[in-house]
């Protein structure tokens, strides 16, 4: 990797001056200049109640903000001489480090730096979290480290808890289809808050994927699926309640679709060769309770989530016509014209649909962008399913009813793996 | 008498076989240079057949749009196309310089008169191609974002786009060709000036209430709007 290249002579010259570490914290500030300080003072406590004896540093990546003075300021110097918690005395130097970026730094550069530095630093176990998180903790930030650190595991995951009725796209999509396609059961590949090895680090920097789009919006999951495909090993920590208001997340549906399945597809693409031979999936170590449901009061449209799903289905019929196999489609068309009551997405069906869009995504056989957007109004025709089906159901009845899933997801997975291997051709 | 007709006879006999033999060998010159024509024509349609095999245009052209729009209009994929078209273009190349090797009079000014204007013709099937392409694109790209972002009439907005793109290109590649140049200019500006005015005056005052709307969701408080569906992460 050249470092002269993708790091600046200043961010070179501080972490010159930091030396070997054994634990990194990375984080982008872009955009989260109010919410910084309460993060560099949880990772700073985390470091000095956690990890008394070693070698820390917080590399800080920053670019395009206002108050970038501000920020700066506030993460660069000596850790020790800023914060000090009473009655620990941490035996080691402390340090922050900033790069700043000129512009505003996508996630993919962000994540990509913080490598850089941890592989230049030769850290043995690193951690990113989003500063715009208003739920960090000190026991968030060493839950991430201390199975790297101490357990020798190279990628954590987080588990949350959160409303039952949040997380649906991970709940329905992105965690059963990617436990069904790359065997390992991670249940948030997409999230702002992870942690690594330094050996998965050094691995992902020198991958030639960086320009991708995919890698850009969400490089985490890609970093996941490369850990799971590279035999890497894997687990999940528990952090807490879920924050909705972290940093790069966004709400607009098609936006996030586009970011994770997106990314999925795109992991699917790259790692074909893998997945194609990968047998039965297997559970994945966990630290602390596994993810926990709430039962808070949300204000959800149901009704327009069905009106936009069936006017979704009816406009853009052309176009799913030519992503979907004709059973499925005309399984789909059959639905959309029950009454809303009746209405329900079997999970067969849920299944059978989104193999069919990864496999048009790889035979690309229209725009790939289009493509995952036309996905948007189906996700909303299951969610809406969802939220009927299990408007009474327990905790308990849900994980039944994700687990279903997931094995649903695994018995069809020849399906998606025929339609794959599929040569289509272009008609005249 | 009978001497004057014989002479004239063998006049018109030695003239006959005089032009007979200039004609003869001009004429074998142009078969020979219509069957090396078809021969090189044939060579390039190949060659460029599986170059653009090579290249996966073919897929480009799927994602592009261009397929569909070829299908509609009843033509063979991209690939084979072009390498029909360079098949034909090569020949008949050929077999206009083969012509002009027969130095029949007026003839040669046509063909180079031809060969002048086949440039614009390039120039004005590829504008064509393009547009269409583009308006493809744009109108799917348009009945994506509006259907999910719940506007009432997604297809009228997408066919909109593709009508004006359209009428755009029509308009250039007439314009290209030099068809009724002055003609094309008024009729395209008449034409997409009053469908925009229209189009305002319709939304404006006979859509008042979907003009609120839309001003109302693209500039009024959006949180509300994001609260009605769960989070997806």
């Amino acid at each position: 990797m050249a470092e002269d290249v993708l790091l600046s002579d200043d961010l070179l010259r501080q972490l010159m001056s930091v030396g070997e570490v054994d634990l990194l914290v990375g984080m982008s500030s872009h955009n989260a200049a109010n919410t910084v300080s309460h993060a560099l003072d949880a990772i700073e406590e985390s470091f000095q109640r956690n990890f008394v004896r070693q070698r820390v540093v917080i590399v800080n990546v920053g670019g395009g903000d206002k108050d970038e003075d501000g920020v700066e300021a506030k993460g660069q110097g000596n850790l020790a001489e800023k914060v000090r918690l009473p009655g620990i005395i941490s035996l080691r130097t402390s340090h922050r480090v900033t790069a700043n970026i000129s512009g505003p730094p996508s996630a993919g550069i962000a994540l990509r730096t913080i490598l850089a530095a941890a592989d230049l630093l030769r850290a043995r176990a690193c951690a990113v979290v989003s500063p715009a998180a208003s739920n960090l903790t000190p026991d968030s930030v060493a839950n991430l480290l201390r199975p790297i650190y101490r357990e020798k595991f190279d990628f954590v995951a987080p588990l949350y808890t959160r409303n039952r009725y949040q997380g649906l796209l991970a709940r329905n999509l992105l965690y059963p289809m990617s436990r069904a396609l790359f065997g390992c059961g991670i249940r948030e590949l997409f999230s702002d808050e992870w942690g690594f090895s330094g050996r998965l680090a050094a691995l992902c920097l020198n991958q030639d994927v960086w320009h991708e789009e995919a890698i850009q919006a969400r490089p985490e999951a890609w970093m996941g699926i490369s850990a799971i495909s590279s035999d890497f090993r894997c687990c999940q920590a528990f952090l807490g309640e879920k924050s909705q208001a972290t940093k790069g997340l966004a709400t607009d549906i098609v936006e996030v679709l586009r970011q994770t399945v997106g990314t999925l597809f795109w992991c699917l693409e790259a790692r074909q060769s893998w997945w194609l031979d990968c047998g039965k999936s297997q559970p994945v170590p966990t630290f602390g309770p596994a993810h926990e449901l709430t039962s808070d009061p949300t204000d959800l449209d149901r009704h327009r989530i069905f009106e936009m799903f069936r006017s979704g289905v009816t406009e853009l019929e052309p176009i799913l016509s030519s992503i979907l196999d004709p059973e499925t489609h005309s399984e789909i068309k059959s639905i959309v014209s029950l009454e809303e009551g009746k209405f329900r997405f079997k999970s067969d069906l849920w299944v059978r649909t989104l193999y069919d869009f990864a496999a048009s995504y790889h035979h690309a056989v229209i725009n790939r962008d289009h493509l995952v957007q036309a996905l948007a109004p189906l996700y909303r025709g299951m969610t809406y399913s969802f939220l009927v089906e299990h408007s009474d159901s327990s905790p308990a009845e849900m994980e039944a009813a994700s687990e279903m899933l997931c094995g649903e997801f695994e018995l069809q997975k020849p399906y998606l793996m025929e339609r794959w291997k599929a040569k289509v051709e272009v008609k005249s | 008498m009978r001497q004057t007709i014989l002479r004239g006879l063998e006049q018109v006999y030695g003239n006959l076989v005089h032009m007979i033999a200039e004609f003869l060998p001009r004429f074998l010159v142009m078969l020979i240079i219509i069957v090396i024509g078809l021969l090189v024509a044939l060579a390039l349609k190949y060659i460029l057949r599986a170059l653009l095999g090579l290249t996966k245009l073919d897929r480009v052209s799927d994602d592009a749009g261009a397929s569909r729009v070829l299908r509609m209009a009843h033509l063979p994929p991209m690939t084979e196309l072009l390498s029909r078209s360079i098949f034909w273009v090569t020949w008949i190349g050929f077999i206009l310089v083969g012509l002009s090797v027969l130095r029949v009079a007026g003839l040669q000014e046509q063909i180079s008169r031809l060969f002048q204007f086949l440039p614009e013709v390039f120039v004005a099937i590829l504008i064509l191609f393009l547009g269409a392409v583009i308006a493809n694109f744009l109108s799917r790209t348009a009945l994506l974002a509006a259907v999910n972002a719940g506007h009432p009439s997604p297809k009228i907005l997408s066919w909109s786009i593709r009508f004006v793109i359209w009428i755009l290109a029509i308009s250039m590649t007439l314009e290209e060709l030099g068809v009724a140049r002055q003609t094309v200019i008024s009729a395209f500006s008449i034409i997409f000036g009053a469908s925009m005015l229209g189009l305002a005056i319709a939304f404006g005052l006979g859509g008042q209430d979907l003009a609120r709307k839309c001003l109302e969701r693209y500039l009024g408080d959006t949180k509300k709007k994001e609260d009605k569906e769960p989070q997806p992460l």
